[in-house]
């Protein structure tokens, strides 16, 4: 599940990893009560130094998004269901903010970009994606 | 033996460590830190002084000035203490031929006051090498799990790899990484891995070296040297080109782009750089493409003064 990182990025591997598991617990693939690979099975299944796996978990039990419960493993906390709501928010509007960006270094008026939102939004309607 | 030195949280540390090989300068004045702990890889184009590196903290090799320390033994003076401490495994290592894989154990194991048969063991069974298996008969990526196994018997708390991936199957690769995640997972363990492999350090390394004819043009984090080293590309369709600053390197020049890699990136160099008509792009580099940038133009103006005239 935690398989895709991108070790040639600027974004530091254990900043990717942590934003995956935010962005599962965020679409509920990791719902709270699930198990995490260990530290070690971590780092050997991403071939990752292990102290980047354990920096991972100890930054986002921090976070309150994950619990260690001692001699059983890493958990997703029972409070990462709230989490969740705000988590949704924060990666959706971070992509807008890239959007913004792009639009801006390409030129393109704020009212231009708008009308586009509007018109990719009304070709697809709710509940409908294109991936 | 000496008491327990104070190594102040490297495991390695050189100091101005310079290697000679009669005119050729094979380590120039190299001060390398070592983070306990961590795993370092040592990069650098071949001929570049890794191995002469590696050979000096074995005390295979004396310097010719500088010194070192391994978890604060110095090399030279306390090499006994050192060689108990620091285990080390090198691209096709001479090994006995006619030897079994459990002979080459048993003559390593008599070579330290103690040693844990389990771990080697660990290394070997998952891959199928057997303690019957004779030398000459293994593989290329088996005898480099054979040496790794019986480098690791006296569970060393140092661990040198020295192009031990180099020109490794996948699988065989992915064993030797995972055996360095299972010693560094087993306690403060430090690993220090001498090579090219930049694919596998930029996944497995928390700290990188640059070493280039001799000499260590860069130290640091992984972090730390990606978020330094960047590349700028200026567009300029309707404005002048900028004036390229002193520190660029790589410059790349066009009639209304301009791009040049920069070693110690702030924000304030994009607002240095802005003007109307003119737009500034951050691009991120990848541990090859800082590598080429940094290696690249020395190993060219070395090309330029060694050809032939």
């Amino acid at each position: 599940m935690l398989n895709s990182i991108n070790p040639k990025s600027a974004i530091p591997i254990y900043v990717q990893i942590m934003e995956q598991i935010r962005r599962h617990v965020a679409s509920g693939v990791l719902a709270p009560g699930d198990r995490l690979p260990s530290v070690r099975e971590l780092a050997v299944q991403l071939l990752i130094n292990p102290n980047t796996a354990a920096r991972v978990y100890r930054d986002l039990e921090r976070d309150g998004l994950l619990e260690t419960r001692r001699g059983l493993g890493t958990f997703i906390a029972a409070g990462a269901a709230a989490l969740a709501v705000s988590e949704r928010r924060r990666i959706v509007q971070e992509s807008v903010e890239r959007l913004i960006d792009e639009a801006r270094a390409l030129g393109v008026s704020d009212e231009t970009l708008l009308e586009f939102v509007q018109d990719a939004l009304a070709r697809q309607p709710e509940g409908r994606s294109s991936r | 033996m000496s008491k327990e030195p104070v190594s102040n949280g490297f495991a390695i540390t050189t100091h101005s460590l310079t290697r000679r090989f009669g005119r050729k300068l094979a380590l120039d004045s190299v001060s390398a830190h070592v983070p306990t702990g961590s795993i370092y890889g040592l990069m650098g184009p071949n001929g570049a002084g890794k191995t002469t590196f590696v050979r000096c903290l074995l005390n295979l090799l004396d310097p010719t000035a500088g010194s070192a320390t391994v978890l604060g033994y110095d090399v030279v003076r306390d090499s006994v203490a050192v060689r108990r401490r620091i285990g080390h495994v090198a691209a096709l290592q001479s090994l006995w031929e006619w030897m079994s894989v459990g002979d080459l154990a048993d003559f390593m194991a008599g070579c330290y006051p103690r040693w844990n048969s389990d771990a080697v063991a660990a290394v070997l069974e998952p891959v199928g090498i057997e303690w019957e298996d004779k030398i000459q008969a293994l593989s290329r990526g088996q005898r480099t799990l054979a040496c790794l196994a019986v480098a690791i018997g006296h569970e060393p708390e140092v661990l040198l790899l020295d192009e031990a991936l180099t020109g490794l199957d996948p699988i065989s690769r992915r064993e030797v990484l995972r055996n360095v995640i299972d010693v560094m997972h087993a306690g403060n363990r430090t690993v220090l891995i001498a090579g090219q492999d930049i694919a596998d350090m930029e996944r497995i390394c928390d700290q990188v070296g640059f070493l280039v004819k001799g000499k260590l043009l860069w130290e640091s984090t992984l972090e730390e040297l990606k978020a330094r080293v960047k590349r700028l590309r200026i567009e300029h369709p309707e404005a002048p080109p900028p004036e390229i600053p002193s520190d660029a390197f790589n410059v790349e020049r066009a009639a209304r782009q301009t791009e040049f890699t920069v070693r110690d990136f702030t924000p304030d160099r994009v607002t240095a750089l802005a003007a109307p008509g003119r737009r500034v792009e951050v691009m991120d580099r990848s541990l090859e493409d800082i590598f080429i940038d940094l290696a690249g133009p020395q190993l060219r103006v070395a090309a330029d003064l060694e050809a032939p005239r």
